[in-house]
């Protein structure tokens, strides 16, 4: 085990601890602080409803991400073909990006319903942006030099994109795209506590409107597990992928 | 320099019509006029070094032979004989840039058929004509490795592949082992004039190494300070093949003296603009 797993390790196992001496020894009531061991215990009680709940949180997540980073990329992409249609879309998109993510959720939710949708749209179109504005300027980071060498040996747009321009934006858009990983989820969740049929976000706010505190922190557990993991997963294949850096 | 140049055309049999002709050819940039009425040619088979002060325009004048970049309008500028514009030689001529531009994703193999590749080549065939290669680059059994886990002379030799394998009659080298130590150096100097021997192409050379341009060269190119024209094209009459002894005889030291007191010349008028 490594050095920094043993420390991240020791550093856990000390919030979880003065977390659960603090609630004990103080004898919190669970609307401020329950025990992280009952939490636990809570969550294991109410797994198979938990499971389902997290997989539909996550399943709209994923596809949101899916759709957002191709649809990110992609873009940028043509933009990066189009340079006059560069200075048209830009003001655009930084005004549409410019209002924060959860306000266009109440249209999103008119439009789209509150079923999966509405969700997998919201992900999408946050993830969508941070990983068309980190493709944009992975491109802009273009050597010109490289590209000069290319030219040389006869390459066209598309050979000198393919050959140069994407895969030297790869490191930026990979930073993009692990940012997004964590974002992917809160914006899930957030948008399903507006309105869902289902969902971590959904069961946050059942258990609110039930009083039910513990649940909520149940919920918040099972989502941090599967944020961080996700995060982990798309780290571990950047780390992979852009092994030149 | 025109009785230069005139000495060096009685030196070429009359038959060969210059590979590279170029003749009133400037290039500025703005404010700087980096290249100005510069003409040279080349011979088919030739090895012709450049040497000048920094900034007297050399990689300019590669990246217009390169067809990255027009000369001015008013220059000549001839290939095979026929006149044409710069851009009209992109993708004729084998290019390498001042620095390696390693890909730093693609393998040791795939850097060196990036030229290939371009052309449309099958990626198999290309690799495996690279890989029988490889030894002759001093690079057998690197084939796997990234561009970061090597050496500074194999990077430059990696470069030097791609180069011949993109197999244009006419090479540009700029400066293809400015960043070597003088060992690995005089290592590799013998060993490309093997590889030029071997697969008789035309070199345009760009070196700061007065040494290396000699001992390389059929004929060494003098440049101007900014703006830079050749000021001198001195022919090597030097036996070949080249042994490090030459370095020490008489006849070299001669051709030595020569180009020193040209580039110095050339040095003080650039250094005296610049004070
Ligand atoms: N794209 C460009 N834009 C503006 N100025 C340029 C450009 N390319 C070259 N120059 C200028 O032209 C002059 C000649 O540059 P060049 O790179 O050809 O010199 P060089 O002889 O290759 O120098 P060195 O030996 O240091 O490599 C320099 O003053 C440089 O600043
Ligand atoms: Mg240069």
């Amino acid at each position: 085990m490594s050095r920094a797993t043993q420390r991240g390790l020791l550093g856990a196992v000390l919030l979880l601890g003065s977390w659960e001496a603090l609630a004990r020894g103080l004898a919190l009531p669970a609307y401020t602080l329950p025990a992280i061991s009952d939490i636990i215990l809570a969550t294991w009680q109410h797994r198979s409803l938990l499971a389902s709940a997290g997989w539909y949180t996550l399943a709209e997540a994923l596809l949101g991400y899916a759709i957002g980073c191709t649809a990110g990329i992609t873009l940028a992409t043509l933009l990066i073909l189009l340079p006059p249609a560069r200075r048209v879309v830009m003001p655009a998109m930084l005004a549409i990006n410019a209002v924060p993510v959860a306000a266009w959720s109440p249209l999103v939710l008119l439009w789209l319903g509150i079923g999966m949708a509405s969700k997998v749209a919201m992900v999408a179109l946050a993830v969508g942006f941070t990983i068309f504005l980190s493709a944009l300027a992975g491109f802009d980071r273009q050597d010109r030099r490289a590209a000069d060498l290319l030219r040389s040996f006869g390459a066209g747009p598309i050979a000198l994109l393919f050959r140069l321009r994407l895969p030297a934006a790869l490191p930026l858009i990979a930073a993009g795209m692990r940012v997004a990983t964590v974002r992917s989820l809160i914006v899930a969740i957030v948008t399903e506590m507006l309105g869902a049929q289902g969902g971590l976000g959904w069961i946050i706010y059942q258990a609110v409107v039930q009083i039910d505190f513990v649940q909520v922190w149940s919920a918040i557990l099972v989502a941090s597990v599967l944020s961080l993991s996700f995060f982990g997963l798309i780290t571990w294949l950047e780390q992979r992928i852009i092994f030149w850096r | 320099m025109s009785s230069a140049l005139a000495e060096t055309a009685a030196a070429m049999p009359a038959s060969a019509p210059p590979l590279l002709e170029m003749s009133g050819i400037g290039k500025r940039f703005g404010a700087v006029q980096a290249v100005q009425n510069l003409a040279l040619s080349v011979q088919p088979g030739e090895f012709v070094t450049l040497v000048g002060p920094s900034g007297c325009g050399k990689s300019t004048l590669f990246n217009m032979v390169a067809g990255l970049d027009e000369p001015d309008p008013g220059g000549i500028l001839r290939f095979k004989g026929r006149g044409c514009h710069a851009r009209e030689l992109l993708g004729r001529v084998s290019f390498m840039p001042q620095r390696d531009l390693l890909l730093p994703w693609r393998n040791v193999i795939d850097n060196a058929i990036l030229a290939q590749e371009i052309e449309g080549a099958n990626r198999r065939e290309a690799r495996a004509r690279a890989l029988a290669m490889l030894p002759e680059f001093g690079l057998a059994g690197f084939e796997k490795q990234y561009p970061h886990q090597l050496s500074g002379g194999m990077r430059q030799r990696v470069a030097l592949m791609r180069t011949f394998l993109f197999e244009r009659e006419l090479l540009l080298l700029d400066e293809p082992f400015g960043a070597l130590d003088a060992l690995t150096r005089s290592m590799m100097q013998r060993w490309l004039l093997e590889l030029w021997q071997h697969h008789r192409r035309t070199i345009l050379f760009i070196t700061h190494d007065v040494d290396e341009a000699i001992f390389l060269g059929d004929r060494v190119l003098v440049m101007t300070a900014r703006p830079g024209s050749v000021k001198l094209s001195l022919p090597v009459n030097l036996p070949r093949p080249r042994d490090p002894a030459l370095l020490t005889s008489p006849e070299f030291t001669a051709l030595k003296r020569e180009v020193l007191d040209a580039i110095e010349e050339e040095a003080m008028k650039s250094f005296m603009a610049s004070a």
